[in-house]
């Protein structure tokens, strides 16, 4: 313990070096401007950036991509707040709380709960990575098919009414996104499915589509659609003092923060877009436990503060397997990984002992960069509630040029931008009608995995269903899940009963 | 006023699309699709490959990743593309499977080999507590349990999944295949021990070899490997199975000959490059410089093998 405070202490001499702050600081700059444009998101970052960290050693060059990384996650929410266009995937939940506090003329308030929020999120999150990680990636290695499975449905039923609105209605949207990601090649058999014969088609609908079409272009469309007049509209931007935060805000939200930072950190351990779940897993819990649910939709501040933690603290926690394993579990830890290999560094269960400069150097980094973030963010807040005084006939065509541009830069792929338009096009329409996207994302994200997990688990087992719940962790969580469901008709029937 | 700079600056455009006189190759830079997403094995080494070679041939020479349909979608595209030596495809083992899984309008006919760069062994790894010491004891284990030593692999249909059935066939046995999506949630499932052995290319699993945790069973190579001079191959112990994953460069057919000869010399030197050299050594991958005609002359071999292969599998299922 004392060995790893030292390590620590070593880490930070290295972070510290002129060399390593302004690379950190180049990072954590490039990562927001990637966060707050909608559609370009880390991992375009990172791999564009890649080339430029040839000439560097690999400490600095994994500092500047880290920082990268998360001054995405930090910027992403910035545009979910002004403009209810998500400035990355996992910032679409923001949209919901953030653009209304936006509305009420409490934008700068929830631009910078965003802000620190993310930071107590970071700072938790680096002491979980120190402390936590190597049995909490033991942990994650313990997680076989069936309890991924488990997992998913779990997830899936508890988090697919997250509005709240009408449950047909949340519930249609679940199938539609469960369908949509049928689309593509089959995981276990390798045989195509629902792709027509187009060759883009086999490889699926490509998520961010999905996510910044619904969201981004979609809210577009909806504005569009108002009477020329509104398109002048500027929103009053209140006083400088009126900026920050309450200290009752401050109160209300540290609750969510800290909830939040905790279910981001488990959440992110899981392979795939875990930040996006995290953020809807948080969203859920907050309006769970809140005494106003009502509030929730409305302007709540908990229900950004909350989400905003949980994405910065996945983001941490996706270190973790690419450190600790030297396996990554999201695209972005992907990219890092391979960083490090072209930099000669092969992460893995020895990486930490070969190259302890590395892992505590960017350790220390990461913290820094959080704190550099914040600095950069807070006072930001007032420029970037002025975007809003820009009248919306310039605005929303500029949100397109960047919407179709971000998207071009995920896979390089005219289709993906077709397939963007598409689902803006289905976002206004189901705005028209008040169908929400968000459980159609959902089950986009949870539905592949959940069908493979689920073939994975009887391949193992030969066929025997058995084998959700002879194992405990599996069994848990299916438990949860029948609790879930349960519970409030037995509520509802006792109280019948009790009158 | 503003209508003449208008006309002016439309001419100056018209001007500047027509097509520039023939000069000499390469006048611009050349691009090198890779029809996988970014940090994959493909990807890192033609990176590395591609900052080496930028000297040799005097003009730059960059990435691109078109990610998608398993390869198809890099693969189409570049077939598609004009054959003038300025778009360049890695052509993957998986060129010569692809075809015969999904109806592409692609085969490795569709392009002309350039030179090949890696050619990267396959193995099957084990969690290093596991009962079986040596590849008799595997096999002999499997010989008597058909169907129940589950074998992980990176994708149904994958190169390492094929790998794994070309040696069921070459070993006399069966084993149970328990796909996953990419090679890092494979080896993430032996470490967790959701699966008896898993099937692999380097960099998968290296690693965690290095480091104890998993150990090498059957390696599917000519020759030992450097890195691990001490693991048999599968030929030495009395099975006569080699396959490989290799990687190399192709440009879409009818490229004329003394560009490709160009594009051949050039990467030549880039493979020969010390830096290249050092950076696939510490990426644990296995450099193997073919000529075209032998790569071509591989290809086709592959491409005959894989259709057998795929067929059989398909009359099994």
């Amino acid at each position: 313990m004392f060995e790893s405070f030292q390590h620590l202490i070593n880490g930070f001499g290295i972070a510290t070096t002129i060399q390593n702050l302004s690379y950190c600081l180049i990072g954590a700059i490039v990562g927001t401007v990637i966060g707050v444009l909608p559609g370009i998101g880390p991992i375009a970052g990172i791999a564009l950036l890649i080339p430029a960290t040839f000439g560097l050693n690999a400490t600095s060059a994994i500092i500047m991509l880290a920082g990268i990384y998360y001054g995405a996650m930090y910027g992403g929410s910035t545009t979910s707040i002004l403009l209810n266009v998500p400035g990355e995937t996992a910032s679409v939940i923001t949209c919901i709380d953030g653009y209304q506090m936006a509305q009420k003329g409490r934008a700068g308030q929830a631009l910078a709960i965003c802000a620190i929020g993310s930071f107590i999120a970071g700072t938790f999150g680096i002491f979980g990575l120190v402390f936590l990680a190597p049995p909490l990636a033991e942990a994650a290695l313990a997680f076989g098919p069936p309890e991924y499975f488990s997992l998913m449905v779990f997830g899936f039923i508890v988090l697919s009414n997250v509005t709240g609105t009408s449950l047909i209605k949340s519930l249609m949207m679940s199938v539609l996104g469960l369908i949509i990601g049928t689309i593509g090649i089959d995981p276990v058999t390798g045989d195509p499915r629902f792709t027509f014969g187009s060759v883009p088609l086999l490889g699926g609908i490509e998520f961010v589509a999905v996510a910044i079409g619904l969201f981004g272009i979609g809210e577009v469309l909806t504005n569009v659609e108002k009477p020329l007049g509104t398109l002048d509209e500027k929103v009053l931007v209140p006083r400088l003092r009126d900026l920050y935060p309450s200290l009752q805000d401050l109160k209300k939200s540290l609750g969510a923060i800290l909830r939040g930072t905790g279910i981001g950190f488990g959440v992110g351990l899981i392979p795939g877009p875990a930040p996006v779940i995290a953020t809807y897993a948080s969203y859920m819990t907050e309006k769970r436990i809140s005494k106003h649910p009502g509030e929730f939709g409305k302007g709540a501040i908990e229900g950004v503060a909350g989400p905003e933690s949980a994405n910065n603290s996945a983001c941490q926690a996706a270190f973790i397997p690419l450190f600790v394993l030297g396996i990554p579990f999201a695209p972005p830890t992907a990219i890092l990984l391979g960083a490090l290999l072209i930099h000669g560094v092969n992460p893995g269960p020895m990486m930490i002992g070969q190259h302890p400069e590395l892992f505590w150097g960017v350790i220390a980094s990461m913290y820094i960069g959080n704190f550099v973030l914040l600095l950069l963010n807070l006072p930001f807040v007032p420029l970037f509630a002025n975007i809003l005084r820009i009248p919306k006939k310039i605005l929303l065509p500029l949100v397109i040029l960047f919407c179709i541009t971000g998207m071009y830069t995920v896979n390089n792929s005219v289709f993906d931008i077709w397939m963007m338009l598409l689902f803006g096009g289905l976002g206004f329409t189901m705005r028209k009608w008040a169908y929400e996207g968000a459980p159609l994302l959902l089950a986009l994200v949870l539905g592949p995995k959940l069908e493979v997990a689920f073939r994975q688990s009887l391949m193992i087992s030969h066929g025997d269903f058995g084998t959700f719940v002879n194992r405990p962790v599996s069994l848990i969580f299916l438990i949860a899940t029948i609790l879930f469901l349960i519970v409030p008709v037995l509520r509802l029937l006792f109280k019948k009963g009790g009158r | 006023m503003t209508k003449i700079i208008f006309a002016i600056l439309f001419l100056l455009s018209l001007i500047m699309a027509m097509p520039l006189q023939a000069a000499e190759f390469p006048t611009k830079e050349v691009q090198i699709i890779i029809p996988w997403a970014a940090g994959g094995a493909t990807d890192l080494i033609f990176r590395a490959l591609a900052a080496t070679t930028g000297k040799y041939l005097g003009k730059a020479v960059v990435v691109i990743n078109r990610p998608g349909g398993a390869g198809a979608v890099g693969f189409t595209e570049a077939m598609q593309a004009k054959p003038d030596g300025y778009t360049l495809v890695s052509a993957v083992t998986p060129l010569t499977i692809l075809p015969h899984q999904v109806s592409t309008a692609f085969t490795y006919k569709n392009f002309d080999p350039i030179l090949n760069v890696v050619d990267d062994p396959s193995m099957f790894l084990v969690r290093s507590d596991a009962p079986w010491k040596s590849l008799k004891e595997f096999l002999d284990y499997a010989k008597k349990n058909p169907n129940m030593i589950k074998v992980g692999n990176s994708g149904a249909g994958g190169g390492v999944h094929l790998v794994a059935l070309a040696f069921e066939r070459a070993a006399g046995v069966k084993f149970n295949h328990i796909p996953f999506s990419g090679g890092g949630p494979s080896v993430t499932a032996i470490l967790g021990g959701h699966v008896n052995a898993v099937s692999v290319s380097p960099p998968e699993g290296i690693s965690q070899v290095q480091a104890g945790k998993l150990r090498i069973i059957a390696l599917f190579t000519e020759k030992r490997l450097d890195l691990f001079p001490d693991v048999q191959t599968v030929k030495e112990q009395g099975i006569d199975f080699a396959m490989g994953m290799w990687r190399g460069l192709v440009a879409p057919k009818g490229t004329p000959a003394d560009v490709i000869k160009k594009l051949h010399d050039a990467f030549k030197q880039g493979m020969e490059d010390p830096a290249l050299i050092k950076n696939a050594k510490d990426m644990a991958v296995n450099l193997r410089y073919l000529s075209p005609e032998a790569f071509g002359k591989l290809m086709a071999a592959d491409h005959e093998f894989y259709g057998k292969l795929v067929k059989e599998i398909k009359k099994l299922n």
